[in-house]
């Protein structure tokens, strides 16, 4: 089963094609990771995915319909991205910030109904920001910043949410609470998330599958256990390496040779 | 928090934070019409004072009768109707016009020293209209049709060079400041070529007077801020998603291009009829915006309380101008000595928080 899918696609900037002909299917239900290294084309897909980046070539398809024939504002309703970096307006605080995920539900005229107050509510309870609401997102830490920016992302109450890179600009223990608040928010609601991440051994640790890419391609996929090989790390990061099962939950875990 | 989230209260979300986020918002819909409509009573005070003093004092009730075409009293209609209210109407809807123009500009922008003065609109306008008065020793309306023509050109060539797979922030920004420089220069041009009576009369015109409105140009800009500002607080929605950048606002199913494409188009024409009646008055839309905020709360962003500030903010600066100093000035000479202290402040703070971009 699989709601978002892409076929033959072919994105790129300018004269440059950095995705070619790429067929992909985001497993329902499940948390992805894309990895990859730089430039690989990993994000590049990810906006594809999410409608950001018209293809050059082939189309991305949300439950059979080319995601180009559909209202954005419906889009919108079923497919949340955060990018990788999000703008806070000057002074916002963070109810303001999360409350603005409501957009697509919301008409030009009807705006704020029972409905918008207990999504965002649901968002704050379950990010653990519910006691931030009045703070301005300037004074918060690094972590608590993205969390917000994670609670804005559910307050849209998307069925599927794709995250560029949200842990990059945090440090290991905020990278490992974000990752599991995303776990949880998978376990509870059956959101599918897809997570494009640098960390090879986070996202073996707290992802069900896996997407390999390098040159615009994908060069593995499936569970971490299946994919993660001495070989596959060297082909896609040029690294030689260890594999070997972390001592906690016994995903690969790479260590440098 | 709950100490427990189970999946059963997923659905119903716990109270407390449902609570907390009514209040929220309850407080601040609260503000904002409190702020609205204080600045609305504030402004309306001003227009009626504007009309009130002067060598001939008149009483409010005697102007607001006058006005409202209630009383019959020759003398004081030919003071009020004739003379008083096209300088107070023209300083009533520039300065509307002005403020939901440069918050418009800001947001969409996403940054503060964005306002029409600095990113070239006026200088188009102003090369226009210099031209016009020192090469075709135009007058009156000629002159506020060059200047509108030059405004919308300016925006037009901005957007058309801004234009790389849409148009960032940023960019905008830059291309309009080097487009201002090249107005200027130019306008510098066109002035060294002058006579001296030409000269003079440009000048006069560059530094922007309410008084020197014709009622056809008010007409038009009053017409346009009727249709306008309607417009402008609808588009207030996308506009506050266009604030979080382009890939949320996207995501949220905002089309980002047409949308901005309808605020600029918007605000663009709204400042070119506004400095075709009075001249490029400065810094009224630069400093419109953020004192709303300020009176509204942290990016709250309303077009119309920053259109009513700006409105008061003028009625003022032409009652200073006219009536406080011993010699009557052009507007735009108050406004600029006001603004500029509060330029340079904004570009300190702005450094040292360094956010510029």
């Amino acid at each position: 089963m699989t709601r978002l899918r892409a076929e033959g696609l072919s994105l790129g900037y300018d004269d440059r094609t950095i995705v070619d002909h790429l067929d992909v299917a985001v497993l329902d239900g499940k948390v992805t990771a894309i990895v990859g290294a730089n430039a690989c084309g990993k994000s590049t897909l990810l906006r594809g995915l999410a409608r950001l980046l018209a293809p050059r070539d082939g189309a991305v398809f949300l439950d059979d319909k080319p995601l180009a024939d559909l209202r954005k504002v419906d889009v919108a309703k079923v497919l949340g991205l955060l990018p990788q970096t999000p703008v806070a307006p000057d002074g916002i605080t963070v109810a303001d910030l999360v409350a603005r995920g409501r957009y697509p539900h919301q008409g030009w005229f009807r705006r704020w109904s029972n409905d918008d107050h207990d999504a965002v509510a649901r968002a704050l309870d379950a990010t653990g920001t519910a006691d931030l609401i009045d703070r301005p997102i300037r004074e918060l830490s690094g972590g608590q910043r993205q969390r917000v920016w994670v609670a804005m992302a559910l307050a849209q109450d998307t069925d599927l949410l794709l995250l560029d890179e949200p842990t990059t600009y945090l440090d290991i223990n905020h990278q490992v609470e974000l990752l599991r608040l995303l776990r949880k928010l998978n376990a509870e609601s059956g959101k599918t998330i897809v997570i494009v991440m640098h960390d090879l051994n986070l996202a073996c640790r707290y992802c069900d599958h896996l997407i390999a890419m390098s040159g615009g391609a994908i060069v593995a996929e499936g569970a971490p256990v299946d994919v993660v090989t001495g070989d596959l790390v060297e082909q896609v990061f040029g690294l030689s390496c260890l594999v070997v099962p972390d001592p906690i939950a016994g995903t690969p875990m790479v260590v440098p040779a | 928090m709950t100490t427990t989230t189970t999946t059963s209260d997923r659905r119903s979300a716990p109270s407390g934070t449902a609570a907390a986020l009514r209040a929220n918002r309850r407080r601040r819909a609260g503000r904002s019409l409190v702020v609205t409509c204080a600045l609305t009573a504030t402004v309306t005070a001003l227009f009626v004072l504007t009309m009130m003093v002067g060598s001939f004092r008149i009483g409010a009730t005697e102007v607001i009768a006058s006005v409202l075409h209630l009383s019959d009293n020759p003398s004081v209609d030919f003071v009020v109707r004739g003379l008083r209210l096209p300088t107070a109407a023209a300083a009533l809807t520039v300065g509307l016009a002005l403020g939901a123009s440069g918050t418009i500009f800001q947001q969409l922008l996403r940054n503060p020293l964005a306002s029409p003065d600095f990113v070239g609109i006026t200088s188009g306008a102003g090369l226009a209209a210099v031209t016009g008065i020192v090469l075709l020793q135009a007058g009156g309306l000629v002159v506020s049709g060059l200047a509108l023509g030059g405004a919308v050109a300016a925006a037009l060539a901005m957007y058309l060079l801004a234009w790389r797979d849409g148009v960032s922030g940023y960019r905008f920004i830059l291309i309009g400041i080097g487009v201002a420089v090249f107005f200027e220069g130019l306008i510098g041009y066109v002035l060294s070529r002058a006579q001296l009576f030409e000269a003079r009369q440009a000048m006069h015109w560059l530094i922007g007077s309410v008084g020197q409105a014709s009622t056809t140009e008010l007409w038009v800009l009053t017409a346009a801020l009727v249709v306008l500002l309607p417009v402008a607080t609808l588009l207030q929605r996308p506009l506050s998603a266009l604030a979080l950048g382009d890939d949320a606002a996207r995501m949220l199913g905002v089309r980002a291009e047409l949308s901005r494409a309808g605020l600029l188009g918007t605000a663009v024409v709204l400042v070119a009829l506004a400095v075709s009646v009075a001249g490029p008055i400065a810094f009224v839309a630069l400093v419109a915006g953020p004192i709303a905020n300020r009176l509204l709360g942290p990016a709250a962003q309303g077009v119309l309380p920053a259109a009513l500030v700006g409105a008061a903010l003028l009625l003022t600066a032409d009652l200073v101008a006219v009536h406080l100093l011993p010699t009557p000035l052009p507007t735009g000479v108050v406004t600029g000595a006001v603004g500029a202290p509060y330029l340079l402040w904004l570009l300190a703070t702005t450094n040292r928080q360094g956010a510029g971009g």
